[in-house]
């Protein structure tokens, strides 16, 4: 794949165009790259494709080497790791809450004590997620305004 | 195992000790009090909290796991935790000279006194937690707020 870029005059607009003959794995990876980078993520669900804005996301979770995205009321997969929509999202106010998920801490209404000393995030649409007493010190930091580790 | 974690670990085993030595401490006084008022100990009976809160703590510690268990493991650990407790203290009961077994109140006394201790231990823990959560529920909402109002270009769109 030719990969070319150039600089343009400020008075353009910028632009990122993929040219492709099918739609791949690579293609649509950089697709997917570029839109999270616009506050989109394309993800699955019942076999169409949709973009879901990232400040829709409630969580993402991993499961059996699956990613699935969590909306309000809506699920969708994403072809994805979980690391790398870590990565993407960290400074969107996601957090890493326990090996298999990472959260929108923008869509959590209170904390409260799980068992044996983890905390248990309830959220706006009423769903409940465990976050492991690994992660608190980080959700602390972050919450008094440090940047994401 | 990271650094931050290890002090984590650090800091719960020592909050759990000395939580531990305040409540061992009090049930002795309790028990003593009641059942066994008379007796007159020398100044090596100020160890025994801090030796029986060492059992305590590393009993608690051998059990814990770093995976995320299910809630049937958990109370499944508890009760090995308490259970190992439990065998301990009496073990060294039955081989201490100083702790009188051989009066028919004393090993029942002391099983439901570690049991006691145990379930203050755990709602003490809780409680600390929930204050813990308060302080994350208050931080989370400043956060919000800061991020609504303007600190972030992404959720001010």
């Amino acid at each position: 794949m030719k990969l070319e870029i150039r600089k343009i005059p400020e008075s353009e607009p910028e632009i990122v165009e993929v040219r492709y003959h099918w739609i791949t794995d690579e293609i649509q990876e950089i697709i997917s790259f570029v839109k999270s980078r616009q506050g989109q993520l394309s993800a699955m669900r019942d076999g169409k494709r949709f973009e879901v804005p990232v400040v829709d996301l409630f969580y993402a979770e991993s499961v059996d080497e699956r990613l699935f995205l969590y909306t309000a009321s809506d699920s969708y997969e994403i072809r994805m790791k979980l690391y790398e929509l870590e990565d993407l999202l960290k400074n969107k106010s996601f957090l890493r809450v326990s090996k298999s998920m990472i959260v929108n801490l923008m869509k959590i209404t209170s904390v409260r004590p799980a068992l044996n000393g983890r905390f248990s995030a309830i959220l706006k649409n009423g769903e409940e997620v465990i976050i492991s007493r690994k992660y608190v010190p980080e959700l602390k930091k972050i919450l008094k305004g440090g940047e994401p580790g | 195992m990271t650094n931050g974690k290890r002090k984590e670990l650090l800091i719960r085993a020592l909050r759990l000790y000395t939580l531990l030595v305040t409540l061992i401490t009090i049930l002795m006084i309790i028990l003593g009090y009641l059942l066994d008022r008379d007796r007159v100990f020398s100044y090596e009976a100020f160890f025994s909290p801090l030796f029986y809160a060492m059992i305590g703590t590393a009993a608690t510690m051998i059990t814990r796991s770093d995976k995320e268990l299910s809630v049937r493991s958990l109370i499944i650990r508890k009760i090995i935790s308490l259970l190992l407790i439990e065998g301990a203290i009496i073990l060294i009961a039955l081989s201490s000279d100083t702790i009188p077994t051989e009066k028919s109140w004393v090993l029942p006394a002391l099983a439901l006194g570690v049991f006691t201790v145990f379930i203050l231990t755990h709602m003490i823990q809780y409680h600390i937690d929930r204050k813990e959560a308060e302080k994350i529920s208050a931080d989370l909402i400043r956060y919000q707020e800061k991020q609504i109002n303007g600190s972030s270009t992404f959720y001010s769109r």
